[in-house]
């Protein structure tokens, strides 16, 4: 009989062998219960490697992993330190965020996106649902769908957004709604939007980083929109 | 998102568990698999967009752990394998305690050799055939299988015997 070396047997315990070579291995096997038994021994040891290891390609891998791959954050406006000096760590956030320039997506979304004085600004679709959309009551199928709405530490009223093509915060102007940042969609398709994105989750921690008190209530939203989402500076 | 981040997302879970068979527990598996991120992200225009980003993601999980015992070693803080008896060291006595804890799996993993470590993790827990790891490594055919061979003798003295 034919000794079956180990190097032999694990190569048939992985499917690497030919057929001819396999055909040996298995006449081999059913003559030599030794040579079962150490086949027998690679096949726990497959299997306990696959029970330690399996589940750990089914769990949902950590924010910290995922925020680096689906993260595109970039700050549009150009910040004036002097004006608004809570904006600066915000700045420094949004800069240790950029992995890569979504702006040249979120452009072509038609006509969504202006300049306006070397700032970009909503336009079109954007634009009217940053200015009437109420998050509390939106629907369904809406393309731009409303996140959380809230003033801002310079008094602007702001509010994040998510597009099929960009989800992103806008602070309202006296012009219009002044986009702060955008980042690439949290995987939105057709549609379906993820509560928990990582660019969705990057927009709202920028939010955060500006957001003075808490964000509007569904009453108090409406009422911000009522009055033109004039911010608590007035004198504007 | 582009596509080359969106296929990394997609090959995130799998590079997790390989991290994990290669690393010494779950936490210095998932800094193995940033550090990997990391690397793949300002490497990018190194992958050929059509060529298996798996394997290349894998071969950079790879040279990052092997990069990583190696600055781990010149820190002094290099594993003591149970045989040899007692740790070195304030560093050493928390080993131990970590070790204590560990899974069985996880200590006859962390007792093979890391070329032996790497092979069995290559083809027994990510399924590669023995072409394909070969390559992976850049060792010929017959130096896979036997490291193969003799990772896995060791691993089921260590874990039928416990």
């Amino acid at each position: 009989m034919m000794a079956i070396d180990d190097d032999l047997l694990m190569a048939f315990a992985d499917g690497e062998l030919d057929a001819l070579a396999r055909a040996r291995v298995e006449r081999a096997l059913a003559e030599d219960p030794d040579l079962r038994a150490r086949l027998e021994a690679q096949q726990r040891l497959r299997a306990r490697l696959a029970a330690h290891y399996g589940p750990i390609a089914k769990e949902e891998p950590p924010e910290r992993l995922r925020a680096m791959l689906a993260p595109k954050i970039v700050p549009l406006a150009p910040v004036r330190a002097a004006r608004r000096p809570m904006w600066h760590t915000f700045t420094a956030l949004a800069a240790s965020l950029v992995l890569g320039l979504a702006i040249g997506r979120t452009l072509t979304a038609p006509g969504s996106i202006g300049v306006e004085d070397g700032t970009l600004v909503a336009r079109g679709a954007l634009a009217e649902a940053l200015e009437t959309q109420l998050a509390s009551a939106q629907a369904d199928g809406a393309a731009t769908r409303i996140g959380v709405s809230f003033a801002g530490s310079d008094g602007r009223l702001c509010r994040t957004f998510e597009s099929a093509a960009a989800a992103g915060l806008a602070c309202r102007g006296e012009e219009g709604w002044q986009l702060i940042v955008t980042a690439a969609p949290s995987g939105a398709t057709q549609g379906r939007y993820r509560q928990a994105g990582s660019g969705d989750a990057l927009v709202l921690q920028a939010a955060q980083e500006i957001m003075a008190g808490e964000p509007l209530d569904a009453a108090a939203e409406r009422r911000a929109r009522d009055s033109g989402w004039r911010g608590a500076d007035s004198s504007r | 998102m582009q596509a080359f981040e969106r296929e990394l997302l997609t090959l995130l879970p799998r590079l997790r568990r390989f991290a994990r068979a290669l690393a010494r527990d779950a936490a210095d598996a998932d800094d193995l698999v940033q550090a990997a991120l990391e690397r793949a992200l300002k490497a990018q225009s190194q992958w050929a967009p059509g060529t298996r980003l798996d394997s290349w993601m894998m071969k950079i999980v790879r040279n990052c752990w092997i990069d990583e015992g190696r600055s781990r070693a010149r820190r002094g803080r290099t594993f003591v394998p149970e045989e040899e008896g007692a740790a070195v060291g304030v560093d050493g006595h928390k080993e131990i305690e970590i070790k204590a804890q560990m899974h069985d799996v996880d200590k006859a993993m962390n007792s093979l050799p890391a070329e032996q470590r790497e092979a069995i993790a290559l083809v027994l827990v990510e399924g590669l055939a023995y072409r394909e790891a070969a390559d992976l490594l850049d060792i010929p055919m017959g130096t896979l299988t036997s490291r193969l061979t003799r990772g896995r003798q060791a691993l089921v003295q260590r874990l039928e015997a416990a």
